[in-house]
């Protein structure tokens, strides 16, 4: 297992992928992207893609490659986009020179604002607009973390491939927000919202018991006992899922 | 029909997560009963065939404490046997007379058993068997089956499972039940290295249909086993003297080289024993293995009285009889409702899933309901009956099982 690698999938499929709802739920940030009409592709050698397409008010990030993107940023490995993730490093840019203005300025107010809703402080949350968005963005995170997870980690890959096929679906009450995870044959699949026919089922009784479940400030199982989370259905498919999802911490912090 | 409502239960448990990991841990965890809200987490008093809870709900007990109630709570000649020998003393030093007693009456009744071993849990004496398999045959590997559980050592636990390490796994090799062409693949893989095949006499996983060996599977089993000099190690410990007092081995048709047994030997009180032959007995004995409370004489006393009971009353067949009636009788209710009720495994211990909806969300609602009415149902693991369920607890069961599918079927309409 190339710990890089998961790390580089996790940060573009699982992190990347928040932009989208930044842009729709953050009002600022829908401000900003309003007149935006940009796509940016991601290449990494020996690694993934995928790119982000804005526009009309609208933020896409999707796997694999596009057509004509207006930037292309490339990166020598794994390792060089979770620095840049980090930080710690810049890409190179293969294509889209005239628009580094764009790339230096415009763009990192976005990736700012989103580094700021996934690093909760104990202060931050208690800001009610904060608290929902960083919740929002912590169940996106989980749930397209587990493909990866399933993919490309070593236990993740012993782990999913005895989950039955079927979706699971992650709500958090009352209509706030949820996700669906669909496993088959050993490969997983992550989308927004809801699914018919779940054959497994977690939902987080309200906003506040989301928020500490996902980010690890309440104990699993007595939220369970205590009905602020109930599961149902094929109860060894969430038991697996919560494997793989403590697997994305010892690639993200 | 009332239903129960559990706040002590939820007022206690509060206490309880903020003193002990979890709450409640281990197979006790509410986190499998679905809904937990329809359970209740502690028991007060028990007694025959039914349990109050600390809300003061009555319930028939269909989970006999996960198996070790096999007699009835409260059976008078255990406890009696018990107390007699608890007045005498329990854990002392020196070891008591009675567990000589013991081993002599369970090598007469076990077919496979020269000589016994005793201990605690279950755990203890799976690790156990498994370590003499492996100074037995000085070979390292494990053939286990997948969905089997033999204990929580590390050994035994699932990839990924928190504490456990790769090389925790290494030995393990797993097949699937009933697959004689997977096993003997397995093995021809692994020539001259395995020490053991431990498993269950019948496939009982959780959250899936239990099943029964094929007709000639474990004849095939053993045969291939003595032929590369594998152990047999059956893990007796939910389905034995709950099929047949003499060993489940026997009701199927096989020799067993080791046999580990708990649940059903002493009606609740601590003990499990791993049976074995004449060949691995100085083997056993050169294995160091003991703990501090494997000498305490009341659970000794316990098992002999509760063995000597179940002999006496053919205890296996009363319970696959009373299972029978129970079981043919939901189900026909079920099917009054549109739903189907599957039952395997053995008719004492029986696995039960309604099959119309495959998430078991159906089921595990309907279980609830029953719960909630009085009928203590799991839908994540077999079942267990005693020698104590009555005719009587078998009809308030049914009338309740009915009352719970008119509620599940008010809530699902016909989407079933």
């Amino acid at each position: 297992m190339d710990s890089d690698l998961v790390k580089a999938n996790l940060n573009l499929y699982a992190v990347l992928k928040n932009l989208e709802d930044l842009c729709e739920y953050d009002k600022e940030m829908k401000d900003l992207i309003s007149s935006w009409n940009i796509s940016i592709q991601f290449i990494v050698r020996n690694g993934p893609s995928a790119f982000l397409h804005f526009s009309r008010g609208k933020c896409e990030v999707a796997r694999g490659s596009m057509k004509n993107p207006s930037i292309v940023l490339f990166f020598i490995s794994p390792s060089h986009l979770n620095r840049m993730f980090d930080g710690k490093a810049n890409p190179i840019p293969f294509k889209g020179f005239t628009k580094l203005g764009f790339l230096s300025k415009e763009f990192p107010r976005l990736t700012d604002r989103l580094s700021y809703y996934l690093r909760p402080t104990d202060e931050l949350i208690k800001n009610n607009d904060y608290f929902k968005m960083n919740t929002r963005l912590t169940l996106n995170t989980a749930a397209f973390s587990i493909p990866e997870i399933a993919a490309f980690d070593s236990t993740g890959i012993k782990i999913s491939s005895k989950i039955p096929d079927g979706t699971v679906v992650m709500r958090i009450l009352p209509g706030f927000h949820s996700a669906s995870i669909t496993f088959s044959g050993g490969a997983a699949s992550a989308q927004k919202g809801d699914t018919e026919n779940p054959m497994a089922v977690m939902e987080m009784k309200n906003l506040e018991v989301a928020g500490d479940f996902l980010n690890g400030r309440s104990d699993p199982f007595t939220a369970i006992a205590s009905g602020d989370v109930s599961i149902m259905g094929l109860i060894p498919m969430l038991d697996n899922m919560s494997i793989l999802l403590d697997r994305v911490q010892h690639y993200l912090s | 029909m009332k239903t129960f409502k559990y706040s002590a239960s939820q007022k206690l448990f509060k206490r309880a997560a903020s003193v002990i990991p979890c709450g409640i841990y281990g197979h006790y965890s509410p986190a499998p009963l679905v809904p937990a809200s329809s359970y209740p987490f502690y028991t007060v008093s028990a007694k025959g065939s039914r349990f109050r809870d600390i809300d003061g709900n009555e319930f028939i007990d269909y989970m006999c404490a996960y198996g070790p109630m096999v007699t009835g709570y409260g059976n008078r000649k255990v406890d009696d046997a018990a107390r007699k020998q608890a007045s005498q003393g329990n854990c002392v030093t020196g070891v008591p007379p009675v567990m000589v007693e013991l081993a002599e009456y369970m090598t007469d009744l076990v077919d496979s058993a020269d000589w016994a071993f005793f201990a605690k849990n279950g755990g203890d004496v799976t690790n156990y068997a498994v370590m003499i398999s492996r100074a037995a045959t000085g070979r390292n590997k494990i053939i286990m089956v997948s969905g089997g559980y033999h204990g929580v050592s590390s050994w035994m636990q699932g990839d990924g499972h928190y504490g456990v390490s790769d090389d925790d796994k290494k030995n393990v090799l797993v097949v699937k039940w009933n697959d004689i062409a997977g096993f003997e693949k397995t093995v021809r893989e692994n020539s001259g290295s395995v020490a053991c095949f431990i498993s269950s006499p019948y496939h009982h996983p959780v959250f899936a249909d239990n099943e029964f060996p094929a007709p000639g599977y474990w004849q095939k089993i053993e045969e291939i086993c003595r032929r590369e000099g594998i152990l047999i190690i059956t893990d007796d410990i939910r389905a034995g003297f709950r099929l047949d007092m003499r060993g489940s081995d026997r009701y199927f048709g096989y020799k067993s080289d080791l046999t580990c047994f708990c649940k059903a030997m002493a009606n609740g009180y601590p003990i499990s024993a791993l049976t074995g032959t004449e060949e691995l007995k100085s083997t056993a004995a050169k294995v160091f293995y003991t703990g501090s409370y494997w000498f305490s004489a009341e659970p000794m006393a316990a098992a002999l009285a509760n063995l000597k009971e179940m002999s006496k009353i053919k205890a296996p067949g009363i319970m696959l009889k009373t299972g029978k009636k129970l079981l043919d009788g939901l189900v026909s209710i079920a099917s009054s409702y549109g739903y189907d009720l599957k039952v395997s495994g053995a008719p004492s211990m029986p696995y039960l899933r309604i099959t119309n909806d495959p998430s078991l969300m159906l089921h595990q609602d309907w279980c609830g309901e029953c719960t909630r009415r009085g009928a203590y149902f799991t839908s994540h693991h077999n079942w267990f009956l005693s020698t104590a369920h009555t005719e009587k607890d078998i009809k308030q069961t049914w009338n309740i099982a009915d009352d719970a599918f008119k509620a599940v079927k008010r809530k699902y309409g016909d989407r079933f």
